[in-house]
């Protein structure tokens, strides 16, 4: 939820930044979010932590929001200054986090109907 | 429960007449008329070097001299007298007297004697098992180094208020330990090490008071706020025979818990009822499931959303009160807060932030906090488990479980009939946001749902389905927050909480003691494992097999200590070094664990590892049909990492 929040804000610095992504390599990406730990909080699907602490990625904010957030994050999430993650690197996050399909309905999965 | 008995002690010592203390007192006597002129270290000397005509362990050898009831045989009879039907240990020298009444004079029953292969696996089993019997069993613990191994588990007990019976075997006599390793065993005062937290101790100098204070001790720790407490066994009190002394074992009867004043209650009921938005947090408060039917009374009441913080199942998660999974909202909007036994107050109404430890309120500056607890009761000032201080409008000592029902009568009496019409027609409104809350739930599991490795919603969800027929319990429910989240739960049994101190090691060996405890009333017991806690004393997988204790394990393998990924991650950020080093030190791969046939090695039935989620379901099953068949089974899961 504060991560939420923080995105909401993000959104808005977007608005303001508003500039298309670079292009970025899904496979890359993917392969950073998992070599730069990013999936311990958000899951490699973006779904989030599963306890109710690290709350999911939205899909389909835009580039600016997110290029914040990694580099001056609000609340806990750690900075990931461009000596660390450069430019590239962010951009290929950016398209592996775009390439992630968007999870099935939960009315249309059998085993949580159950609940 | 209530047993007085005349113990065994009267019947007639070996037929030799000849008996260790005896012995002892004959040799101590040849040496007496020059004892006078000699050093102190002469006569040590002198006295090992006395030659009886017949001395005891030849005799023994000879058969014509033993020890016939020793001291332990009454200690066991003890034992039994209050109800103990288990007894975990390592074995070990020290109680090795008690051990063998135990099995033979005993007849290895009431209590039963449960191998571990470390100290820390029988404390924890204890742990568990007493939340789900609502009962204790005891555990025997070696002197110093047993006492060490166990300790993290006896804090973890302590923190979750679990009741344990502890024995500690010790040689108190320095001239009759025998030398090397005994020595380096036995301790001045066990006790020392646990002090801090059990909630007493005693080391009985006299089979009598071995009766006594084991009686009282079970009378202690039984009274809420209930914590382990530890008897220390004196290794020559066990071993010498039962002399001519007349032993008695004293009465056993438990004090009713303490209710809460009723004056102070009749003045939260006034709060709760005046209450615009009032919430009850629920922490440990509920130690049965009439616990459980008080509460639900008490917020249907009140028409007052619950918060159950998980420790114990306080409140049925089907009920549409139970709005857990809304707490921001619900502190920060409430008017009038009820605490039940909530450990950290301070935590309830704020967050911190990390790592520049900034306080943010979570509730409303002006809100009215009442806390029933009994936490005042047991703080030692070693250990930090009481929280900070956060002050309280209306704090009420008295134990939360008793006091919900005479407080739910003062909400009936202060009630005026409008105000009744009023409460009740807030019902659907909240019937609605529980919905909306359930639907929010279950599209936040669907995330992630076909990923690989599996998520900790998809692996839930398929555990669920495996199970939903079935008087399910959940033995250890805080270490992967869906089921808590999604699992319709009605029952005390359904959840077991957790380790109550976060000392990682407590859920495998808590999950056996759980399974014991469920498996003498018919309830099928599972539990979502983690790897990194698995590895602390994975022969736990032995003494639940070996004691054919039914449990389905489902590994929780996220290949590593992940919350410590995060915080390595957390400080390369604010030292501006490389976040990927975060995985040193705090993954658990290269090799990867295979945790199947570690179960297997132990006797245990394992399947995996499994990262296809379609694959979970199926195994599940499989897993199912060896428990459901008396026996533990093991899954292992390859999971997302939270």
């Amino acid at each position: 939820m504060r991560i939420a929040v923080a995105v909401v804000g993000a959104l808005c610095a977007g608005a303001v930044l508003a500039q298309d992504a670079p292009k970025g390599s899904a496979e890359r990406g993917k392969k950073l979010f998992v070599d730069l730990n990013c999936y311990s909080c958000h899951g490699t699907h973006g779904q989030g932590g599963g306890r109710g602490s690290e709350p999911p990625i939205p899909l389909g904010y835009p580039w600016a929001g997110f290029l914040q957030q990694l580099r001056k994050p609000r609340l806990d999430m750690p900075a990931y200054e461009e000596k660390l993650v450069s430019a590239q690197e962010v951009a290929d996050l950016f398209a592996y986090f775009s390439s992630i399909k968007a999870a099935p309905a939960a009315k249309d999965i059998a085993k949580l109907r159950t609940f | 429960m209530t047993k007085a008995r005349t113990t065994p002690s009267q019947a007639p010592e070996d037929e030799s007449g000849l008996d260790r203390r005896g012995f002892l007192k004959g040799a101590a006597a040849a040496g007496a008329a020059t004892a006078a002129a000699m050093t102190a270290a002469t006569q040590i000397a002198q006295a090992a070097e006395a030659k009886p005509a017949q001395p005891e362990g030849e005799a023994n050898m000879r058969g014509n001299a033993f020890v016939s009831r020793p001291g332990s045989d009454f200690m066991v009879d003890v034992i039994k007298s209050i109800g103990i039907d288990y007894i975990s240990a390592n074995p070990a020298s020290s109680f090795r007297s008690l051990h063998e009444s135990i099995v033979n004079y005993g007849g290895n029953k009431k209590p039963e004697f449960l191998t571990c292969m470390h100290e820390e696996s029988s404390v924890a089993m204890a742990h568990g098992y007493a939340k789900a019997a609502g009962k204790p069993m005891a555990v025997l613990c070696h002197s110093s180094v047993g006492l060490q191994h166990a300790s993290m588990a006896v804090y973890n007990a302590w923190v979750d208020r679990a009741p344990i019976l502890m024995f500690a075997g010790n040689g108190v006599d320095a001239a009759k330990r025998r030398p090397g390793v005994e020595w380096t065993h036995c301790v001045q005062d066990p006790a020392a090490l646990v002090r801090d937290f059990v909630k007493w101790d005693d080391q009985p100098g006299s089979l009598q008071h071995f009766a006594e204070s084991t009686v009282r001790a079970y009378k202690m720790m039984m009274s809420p706020p209930q914590d382990p407490v530890l008897i220390t066994l004196d290794i020559d009190l066990q071993e010498e025979p039962i002399h001519g002394e007349k032993l008695s074992i004293p009465k056993l009867s438990l004090s009713a818990p303490p209710q809460a004043d009723a004056r102070a209650l009749r003045e939260a009921a006034k709060m709760l009822v005046a209450a615009q938005n009032p919430v009850i947090v629920a922490d440990r408060c509920v130690r049965s499931q009439e616990g459980v039917d008080a509460l639900v009374k008490l917020a249907e009441t009140l028409q007052c959303p619950v918060i159950c913080n998980g420790s114990r199942m306080n409140f049925p998660s089907t009920h549409y009160l139970n709005l857990s999974e809304s707490r921001p909202g619900l502190i920060r909007n409430a008017d009038v807060i009820l605490m039940l036994e909530v450990q950290d107050p301070f935590g309830t109404l704020h967050s911190m932030g990390d790592p520049w430890k900034d306080v943010r309120r979570a509730a409303k500056p002006d809100v009215k906090v009442i806390h029933i607890t009994l936490a005042d009761f047991l703080m030692k000032s070693n250990y930090q488990d009481f929280q900070r201080f956060q002050p309280v409008d209306l704090p009420i000592s008295g134990d939360a479980q008793t006091s919900i029902a005479p407080l739910t009568e003062e909400v009936k009496r202060g009630l005026s009939s409008a105000r009744a019409a009023e409460l009740a027609g807030k019902a659907d409104a909240t019937k609605k946001r529980y919905r909306d809350m359930q639907e929010r739930t279950k599209t936040a599991a669907a995330l992630g749902w076909d990923a690989s490795p599996v998520s900790t919603a998809r692996l839930s969800a398929e555990l669920w389905n495996a199970i939903r027929n079935e008087n399910y319990c959940l033995a250890v429910s805080d270490r992967v927050a869906w089921p808590k989240r999604l699992w319709p739960t009605t029952k005390y049994h359904n959840m077991m909480g957790g380790s109550g101190a976060a000392g990682v090691g407590y859920s495998a060996p808590g999950a056996v003691g759980v399974a014991l405890a469920n498996r003498d009333k018919g309830i099928l017991t599972v539990t979502l494992q983690p790897d990194g806690d698995m590895c602390y004393a994975p022969g736990v997988l032995w003494t639940a097999a070996h004691h054919k204790i039914p449990l389905l394990i489902v590994m929780f393998n996220n290949r590593g200590y992940v919350q410590e990924v995060m915080h390595l991650q957390r400080m390369a950020g604010l030292h501006r070094r490389d976040p990927k080093t975060a995985k040193v030190g705090t993954m658990i791969y290269d090799p990867e664990v295979d945790f199947a046939k570690l179960a297997q090695s132990f006797g245990v039935w394992g399947e995996g590892p499994i990262s296809d989620p379609d694959k979970v379901g199926p195994a599940l099953e499989r897993g199912l049909k060896i428990v459901k068949g008396g026996a533990p089974a093991l899954v292992d899961v390859v999971c997302q990492l939270r």
